[in-house]
């Protein structure tokens, strides 16, 4: 790679190999390079690649800069391409540093952070990937890549609860409307109702189980790594417990407090009519409650948006995970209205409940139809079962996505998560 | 791993290249969302105005020919009016704005041709009359799919007028874009050295800290400051004690860095 070109008769170039392109295959870099560095063996080039970023040249003319950067960006390397001043001006070949500064130590860890900053669990980030603030089309845009790109892995995440509900349910449909329901007694009857909670039962557990690896999955990938299923299901198991009880939690509280206002005011209302303050009083009432129950879903709701990402990827759980979760979502890091975290959340629910109905549209439309021209049948139900499963699946996936993309969103612009990783490697 | 951005690459005759950022499904869908508000406030406008001239067409005792339109010629102009407001919107939008809607314009998008030219009447027309093929009910379930399979982001549409829609410039992440002035006494004697040596890769880094702070919590951001001098430190060497804070010290490094490389 050293050129003969005498120092000063032209621009002079630093190549330096920073990192591996997404999807690039780190054989076909390490032939690559084997082709400009003929001496070196693939074993020694492996190596170097392990040790980036790798410094190709120091000085290299424009037109071969120019070519080794087609030939290398074209094998999936990314490449650092800097202007020598050093090369013009003819430096001597070690420079020396001032006497009265000290050499350099190597770099140790730093201090520990103060207490309650950093107690979070740190993500790996890949060299090649860039983590930064993003707007909410770029949210929603990479969510749309990612999901394209992994789609089998996600799709699968996502599909194994439902399959396995789809043929519990199936198969105690296919119990009840068959020649035992001639013989039902009291016993097979709370034996049916038994089996019945525990295919909820695991269907949940299996639910929530999937939710974790899904958000295992997507960040793994999001921040430059593979992942298999197997491996983001695996990740799950020690978290399992404590995601699954966070969010049982999350629902008691999200849903059960406006609940609990609407039992309130079924109660109030007709009391206050025997009181004979009903009519017009009533009716207030009523819709106050209606507003207030609204109004105090939402904001839980908004609340602890991110409390499964924080107990997946923070590693906490329970009311700490719902805390960090308000945490996270309250304030804003921009100015204005529609740049406010709880409004950004929103859009990208919306966004996504749209594209969740175009799904499902697309998927039920053809069950609808074979429904209408074979009314009764158990291929028709098969077909308008799975296609029912494939549409739920697609449309989780998404949404699911673009809000573990927010949440990483949110730890970059408050907490500089992408520059604390960068700092590391200062 | 992930690849960061969908990108369509136009060669000119030149040989000049022009890279744009293709527009996924999400910015789509949310300029989409912007758009249907306001052609929902238009039709809402439209119908508000026909069940008034309904109302108040005999009492206004006109002569002529307006006399003789009847209900159901009124209503079927008011159909007409959204149906038109309905094609019409995107079609009009998009050949007068150079492939922009007031949802695209939001979302920093724009419908370009595949060669990169500006988009005309009939690019509009043909990309804006096939999006009923791409709707069902006012969504878009063909499209979504066509989208999703497509290398470019095209819908039927835009594969018909030979067109895409591509990010017009990065979103706007605020950033305190200020310059900093170096002091006349510096903190570390050494700081001269040290700068003279800092990496453009270390110094993006200072610099980004120092753009993006003001949005940062304050316990990250101190820790962050912390973080970053204490780095800076062991390369330099120096014992961490400091009669500046943290920030001050990267804001002095940065300032001096930006002083000597507009020296340069």
């Amino acid at each position: 790679m050293e050129n003969d070109t005498p120092v000063g008769t032209e621009k002079k170039f630093i190549i330096r190999l920073v990192g591996l392109q997404p999807g690039a295959s780190r054989e076909t870099l390490v032939q690559a390079l084997q082709r400009l560095f003929k001496g070196k063996s693939a074993e020694e080039i492996g190596k170097a690649l392990d040790r980036l970023p790798l410094l190709l040249s120091r000085s290299v003319p424009e037109d071969k800069a120019r070519q080794i950067k087609l030939f290398l960006e074209a094998q999936g390397a990314i490449l650092k391409i800097t202007y020598s001043a050093s090369a013009i001006m003819a430096p001597p070949k070690e420079r020396r540093r001032p006497a009265d500064v000290p050499a350099r130590e190597t770099p140790k860890a730093v201090e520990s952070a103060p207490a309650g900053v950093e107690r979070r669990a740190k993500p790996r980030v890949h060299q090649g990937i860039q983590v930064q603030p993003l707007g909410i089309g770029e949210i929603l845009d990479r969510s749309f890549r990612l999901l394209r790109q992994y789609f089998w892995l996600f799709f699968i995440i996502i599909f194994i609860p439902q399959a396995v509900f789809f043929v519990v349910n199936f198969g105690l449909q296919f119990l009840t409307s068959g020649d035992m329901t001639q013989d039902f007694s009291l016993s097979m009857g709370a034996g049916f109702g038994i089996s019945a909670f525990l295919a909820v039962l695991i269907f949940l557990v299996l639910q929530f189980w999937a939710q974790g690896a899904l958000i295992h999955a997507v960040s793994e990938t999001y921040l430059g790594h593979s992942t298999s299923i197997k491996a983001s299901y695996g990740a799950m198991r020690s978290r399992l417990g404590r995601l699954i009880g966070t969010l049982i939690l999350w629902s008691i509280l999200v849903f059960g407090v406006p609940a609990l206002f609407g039992i309130v005011a079924a109660v109030a209302i007709p009391s206050l009519a025997m009181m004979g303050l009903g009519g017009v009083i009533g009716g207030i009432i009523a819709v106050v409650v209606v507003i207030l129950a609204i109004w105090i879903f939402t904001t839980l709701f908004l609340n602890w948006l991110l409390a499964d990402k924080v107990v997946v990827l923070e590693e906490i759980g329970w009311m700490k995970a719902l805390r960090r979760s308000k945490e996270l979502m309250k304030g804003r890091t921009e100015p204005g209205f529609w740049k406010s975290i709880k409004t950004k959340a929103s859009l990208i629910i919306l966004v996504g409940f749209l594209i969740g109905i175009g799904i499902h549209l697309l998927f039920q439309l053809p069950g609808v139809l074979l429904g209408i021209v074979f009314p009764e049948g158990l291929v028709v139900t098969t077909v308008q079962g799975v296609l029912n499963m494939v549409a739920v699946s697609l449309a989780t996936a998404y949404t699911a996505i673009a809000m573990i993309l927010f949440y990483y969103d949110i730890r970059v612009r408050k907490e500089g998560f992408d520059l604390k990783m960068m700092a590391e490697k200062l | 791993m992930e690849t960061t951005k969908d990108r369509l690459t136009i060669q000119t005759p030149e040989q000049v290249g022009f890279e744009y950022v293709l527009a996924g499904l999400g910015s789509r869908t949310a300029a989409f969302l912007v758009d249907t508000v306001i052609r929902w406030f238009l039709i809402l406008a439209i119908l508000a105005a026909v069940l008034l001239f309904l109302r108040f067409l005999p009492a206004l005792h006109l002569s002529g020919w307006i006399t003789d339109v009847s209900r159901p010629w009124l209503i079927a102009l008011g159909v007409l009016a959204y149906g038109l407001v309905d094609l019409g919107y995107f079609l009009l939008f998009e050949a007068l704005w150079s492939g922009q809607t007031p949802g695209k314009r939001r979302q920093r998008l724009r419908v370009i041709r595949m060669n990169g030219q500006p988009i005309g009447w009939l690019e509009s027309s043909i990309r804006n009359i096939l999006r009923a093929v791409d709707l069902i009910a006012g969504f878009y379930p063909v499209g979504i799919v066509v989208v999703f399979l497509s290398r470019n982001n095209q819908r039927i549409g835009d594969y018909a007028a030979g067109t895409v829609v591509v990010v017009e410039g990065q979103q706007s992440v605020p950033r305190d874009r200020k310059q900093f002035v170096a002091p006349q006494v510096l903190t570390h004697p050494e700081m001269e050295w040290y700068v003279s040596r800092l990496k453009p890769a270390q110094y993006q880094v200072l610099r980004s800290f120092l753009e993006r702070r003001e949005q940062m919590e304050q316990g990250h951001r101190h820790e962050l400051a912390r973080l970053l001098s204490h780095q800076l430190f062991k390369q330099m060497s120096k014992s961490t004690r400091m009669s500046i804070s943290y920030e001050s010290f990267i804001e002095e490094i940065v300032a001096l860095y930006e002083k000597r490389r507009r020296a340069i």
